[in-house]
């Protein structure tokens, strides 16, 4: 379908999410497209309903009558295109429900063909059940045991450089082929089945899966040769067989797939789309994170290499007894400042898991939550670099120079000093009390270095820009510029350890802001500084500190302001806290005064 | 010695025509004149062979250094060699000979030697000495006599070896230290070794590709160390070889090699669970001479294409060829050697290179053993602390030379001396300060 970009002024999108199914409405204000309107509606998947159009009806008619425009029809289809009163221009969805798009990736190596399988997947928006590989140290009959017990939406087999391995890619099809893993959506679905591994291979491999449940497709090999990924062909294969198999057989999906003016993409997918876009075009890095209730998903964009992963057991709801249990309680009550009993820690983290809707009633919850949110974050940080990595498996070109300094292949790409942008979304993040919090808990748990621009997702618009940046960019990137993300501000952080309470490095606004101090190491101080507002700091860290430039080299940067303001982080990278509890507790309690944590709250309680 | 030698006839033979062509004097004793203060003692810290004997040099020894004119000695009377005498006083129970109860020559020494050493004594017997100076026409002095007899006895720790014990003993605490902390569950931090962890890649990237792994021990015999920690590397490669279901390409240079490498591979298919993917004939013998192995190698390799290739081993000349080989046909190369005049090449070719400590840690590093482990890390501290007793050695004899000081009983020149000849010399315990300090270092 051709879209007249020009003429598009009125803009709809849906995220259909497995619980709710949010709707905005994005229109051209004084020449600029910006979001209007926003609605919500119980998702209607399951039964009794069981047809998502349902919930996606309720969700627009609602934005409809807050905005004063009818934007559907009498049967419940969306009106377009729109006139100057009712309907819209375009519209589009991108959808999680049932689980999302949920997909099994096999490789001849874990670290090779099948890393770079899994971020393929990943990449798509998908969830990776499991990774089968000739090394995962698994006999052929307990990963058939696996893949029969799996039931994915579709499977993503790799293996072998172009002209490499063909017995092993041959191998992993013998596995797949009499598992016969059921698929999620009944006894009708044909299993559909991406082939991306070595073309010499593809014959065979066609001739193995060659069964009538079986729905192959051979595409490019995303590692034609290990120097080399080629992830885009993949991609785009999930993302149309998503659409062909998963969304056709998902209650309403059919429908909703007419409705749309672009195709319905995967949530994660459409989060990291937007991600890519804003990257691109500012030339800048971003990760982002989105915590929710059973998972957190981390994505990151650095030198233009996307990566995203899925923390399946890291959340703040239905996960958040296996983050106590992996973080350990002493690493998460170290960001209290006073003492808990642990016994009713447990008990209060058990009742969260159980009971995933309630929300913080005391002060002391919610500084609990929050100390289990930065262990749940820090931790999918760190699963997240292990993950985003060089190519494994290459060759490298030395000199004798390099005597003494060898690197290995695989190092995480991740960089905390080159990020410039740190998003927020989900819950815990985006419906905290206060912004400092927010802002706290993401300095603590990533660890930003030298200077990043921190930022929430104000009404988890992402998905919706996602989508909308594949069919207009230009509207999303306005949109996610004035109204997705709420700046938060900006955080400038020293890299390197010292003695508590010695220089770390002296910093001089100048600008909107005019002010000038030194940082000690081991404290944090928070300047104030509007959303508008905008100045230039010079820092020259101390010997052992970096700020961007190197070791003790002045350096400037451009920061702006935000609803928190400027943070000046003087307590080292990496951040370490005392091991000691009542110095730790000192330690904390001083960092939350220096940032009025809950200063406000405290004097609620007081008041009251 | 025999410089010394020289010196003396050339000085007396001077001395001679100096004296011929002054004055003649009163015809003076032929006889020269004897050494004196002869003294014996049983050697310290031995096993009870040997007895040390010393004297003052003769008057008329021109080397004798209380001489305050060389000239006043009468050319005739110029001492060319002292000879010592011995016989058995007690034969510690034992049956004497006539021969040893009666005086014997035991030792002629040259001019300008105070000191002897006898070995040739038996443990427990009593032996007196005696000592003469003999001039060059063969005319001996009277006989210099000892107090008494020596008895040589053993002693049960040598003493000169004090600080070496204490190296020994604080290695092997270092040591068993470490190796406790490791069994009873401490992680032990030792540094990542890049090469060995690109192990895994190596094998990783040779199964993708389907090609094979080329495993090079080197050019030496079994019974070089290196060829040895080689093959260590060899099981690991190998075990992951089988598991990752890679074949492994082994040619040698020495047929005791090529049964050592097939054991060794064998044991880790065996150990990978996968007995039946092993190839005995993947590891073969090419040839002993080391440029027909190299060209064997070569050839191989340009042929096959291996898509990682090993060298782990004793390496000479052929090293760049190998290596140089390996990057031309793009594979993942992790070489490891300990010999220096290799390393910059392997270095300069290799992704990976493992250098002499480094790849004989490798068994430890890769096996992860408790007893390895342990043992690799206290053997660090051990080293530590010598070349933490080389730095400060070092700290002393540079500040000596700078201040150029002439004092050679200052402290530094104190400490330097004692760490020189006590810590690592031969002088045990000592004292601190005794003995002098040869900053210019000619013969230390």
């Amino acid at each position: 379908m051709t879209i007249d970009l020009e003429n598009i002024n009125v803009i709809l999108a849906t995220d259909c999410g497995s619980t709710t199914t949010k709707a905005i409405l994005i229109e051209k204000v004084d020449g600029t497209y910006r979001q209007t309107y926003r609605g919500e509606a119980p998702t209607t998947v399951e039964k009794p309903f069981a047809n998502v159009t349902i919930g996606v009806t309720n969700a627009v008619t609602e934005v409809g009558e807050l905005a004063g425009r009818q934007l559907t029809n009498e049967d419940g289809t969306i009106k377009t295109p729109a006139s100057d009163s009712d309907g819209c221009d375009m519209y589009i969805s991108t959808s999680s429900a049932g689980g999302g798009l949920q997909m099994m990736v096999a490789g001849v190596i874990a670290e090779m063909t099948a890393a770079s399988a899994k971020r393929a997947a990943l990449g798509a928006g998908a969830i990776v059940m499991d990774v089968i590989s000739s090394n995962d140290k698994r006999r052929p009959h307990e990963q058939i045991q696996r893949i029969r017990e799996l039931r994915p939406d579709m499977i993503l087999i790799s293996g072998g450089t172009d002209g490499g391995t063909t017995e092993k890619v041959v191998q992993l099809a013998e596995l797949i082929a009499p598992a016969k893993p059921q698929p999620r959506f009944g006894s009708e679905y044909e299993m559909p089945i991406i082939f991306a591994g070595n073309k010499m291979a593809s014959g065979e491999v066609e001739a193995t899966l060659q069964e009538d449940w079986i729905d192959l497709a051979v595409v490019e090999n995303l590692r034609p040769t290990l120097e080399q990924e080629n992830l885009g062909p993949a991609r785009d294969k999930i993302h149309d067989v998503f659409l062909e198999h998963v969304m056709a057989h998902a209650p309403g999906y059919d429908m909703l797939m007419d409705w749309t003016d672009a195709d319905i993409m995967p949530t994660p997918g459409a989060v990291g789309n937007i991600l890519q876009t804003i990257a691109k075009k500012e030339n800048i890095n971003v990760v982002g994170v989105d915590i929710g209730g059973a998972t957190t998903d981390v994505f990151s964009v650095f030198d233009e290499t996307f990566n995203r992963t899925v923390s399946a057991n890291l959340g703040m709801s239905y996960s958040i007894s296996n983050v106590c249990a992996e973080a350990t309680m002493p690493n998460v009550l170290r960001w209290v400042q006073f003492d808990m009993d642990e016994r009713q820690l447990r008990n209060r983290v058990k009742n969260k898991m159980i009971r995933p809707t309630t929300i913080p009633q005391s002060l002391e919850s919610l500084i609990f939550e929050q100390a289990v949110a930065r262990e749940a974050l820090r931790l999918a940080y760190k699963q997240h670099k292990e993950f985003a990595t060089t190519l494994k498996g290459v060759q490298q070109q030395r000199t004798v120079g390099d005597t003494f300094s060898q690197q290995t292949g695989g190092n995480t790409i991740v960089d905390n000093m080159k990020l410039n942008l740190l998003v927020a979304s989900g819950g815990v993040l985006s419906h905290a009390p206060s912004m400092n919090q927010t802002a706290m808990m993401l300095i603590d748990a990533f660890e930003p270095e030298g200077c990043t621009n921190l930022a929430k997702d104000s009404i988890f618009m992402m998905p919706h820009l996602g989508v909308l940046s594949a069919v207009h960019p230009e509207a999303a990137a306005q949109v996610f510029e004035r109204d997705c993300l709420i700046y938060l501000g900006t955080c400038i952080a020293a890299k390197g350890l010292g003695k508590e309470g010695k220089p770390c490095f002296s910093w001089t606004l100048s600008g909107d802001v005019a002010t000038s101090g030194t940082c000690n190491f081991g404290d944090i101080e928070l300047i104030e500084m509007g959303p508008k507002e905008t100045a230039t700091i010079v820092c020259e860290p101390a010997r052992g500190f970096d700020l961007g430039a190197g070791n003790g080299k002045k350096v400037t940067h451009e920061v702006c302001g935000g609803t928190v303001g400027l943070v000046i982080d003087g307590r080292g990278r990496p951040l370490g806290l005392p091991e000691e509890r009542q110095q730790c507790q000192q330690t904390i309690a001083r960092w939350v005064e220096n940032m009025a944590l809950y200063k406000e709250m405290e004097e609620a309680v007081v008041s009251a | 010695m025999r410089i010394r030698n020289i010196l003396a006839v050339v000085v007396a033979m001077s001395m001679t025509c100096f004296a011929a062509a002054q004055s003649p004097s009163p015809a003076p004793s032929l006889v020269p004149e004897p050494p004196t203060d002869l003294i014996v003692a049983d050697t310290p810290d031995d096993a009870g062979n040997s007895v040390e004997v010393h004297w003052n040099l003769s008057e008329s020894d021109v080397f004798n250094t209380l001489l305050s004119d060389t000239q006043e000695v009468n050319p005739q009377q110029i001492v060319a060699t002292y000879t010592v005498e011995r016989k058995v006083t007690d034969g510690n129970g034992n049956e004497v000979s006539d021969e040893d109860a009666s005086w014997r020559k035991v030792s002629e020494i040259g001019a300008g030697e105070s000191q002897w050493t006898d070995r040739s004594v038996n443990l427990g017997w009593s032996y007196d000495y005696r000592v003469c100076a003999v001039d060059n026409q063969g005319d001996k002095s009277t006989w210099c006599n000892a107090s008494g007899s020596v008895t040589p006895v053993m002693q049960m720790f040598n003493m000169s070896k004090a600080w070496l014990a204490i190296w020994m003993l604080l290695f092997g605490a270092f040591i068993a230290y470490f190796i406790n902390c490791a069994r009873s569950g401490k992680k032990l931090w030792v540094r990542k070794i890049a090469g060995l962890e690109a192990i895994d890649e190596a094998v990783g990237r040779a199964t993708e590709m389907g090609r094979p792994i080329l495993f090079v021990a080197g050019i030496q015999d079994i019974n070089e160390i290196q060829t040895l920690a080689g093959l260590t590397v060899l099981s690991r490669v190998a075990k992951t070889a089988a598991e990752y279901g890679a074949q492994i390409e082994v040619p040698t240079c020495r047929s005791l090699v090529m049964a050592a490498a097939r054991e060794t591979v064998e044991a880790a298919y065996l150990a990978a669970g996968a007995p039946d993917s092993y190839q005995p004939d993947r590891i073969h013998y090419l040839t002993d001479e080391q440029f027909a192995f190299v060209a064997g190698v070569t050839g191989y390799m340009v042929r096959e294409e291996p898509a990682a290739c090993i060298y782990m081993g004793g390496f000479y000349a052929e090293s760049l060829i190998l290596a140089e080989t390996g990057n031309h046909i793009g594979a993942i190369q992790v070489a490891g050697t300990a010999m220096p005049s290799q390393l910059p090449f392997f270095v300069a070719s290799c992704d990976y290179t493992l250098i002499g400590e480094e790849f004989f840690a490798a068994s430890a590093y890769l096996s992860g053993d408790p007893l390895q482990i342990g043992s690799l890390k206290g053997q660090d501290y051990g080293k530590f602390l010598s070349v933490l007793v080389l730095i400060i050695g070092i700290f002393f004899a540079t500040t000596i030379s700078m201040t150029e000081s002439d004092e050679s009983d200052g402290f530094g020149a104190g400490a330097l001396n004692y760490i020189q000849n006590n810590i690592l010399g031969n002088e045990g315990f000592g004292s601190f300060g005794g003995g002098d300090t040869d900053i210019e270092g000619d013969d230390s």
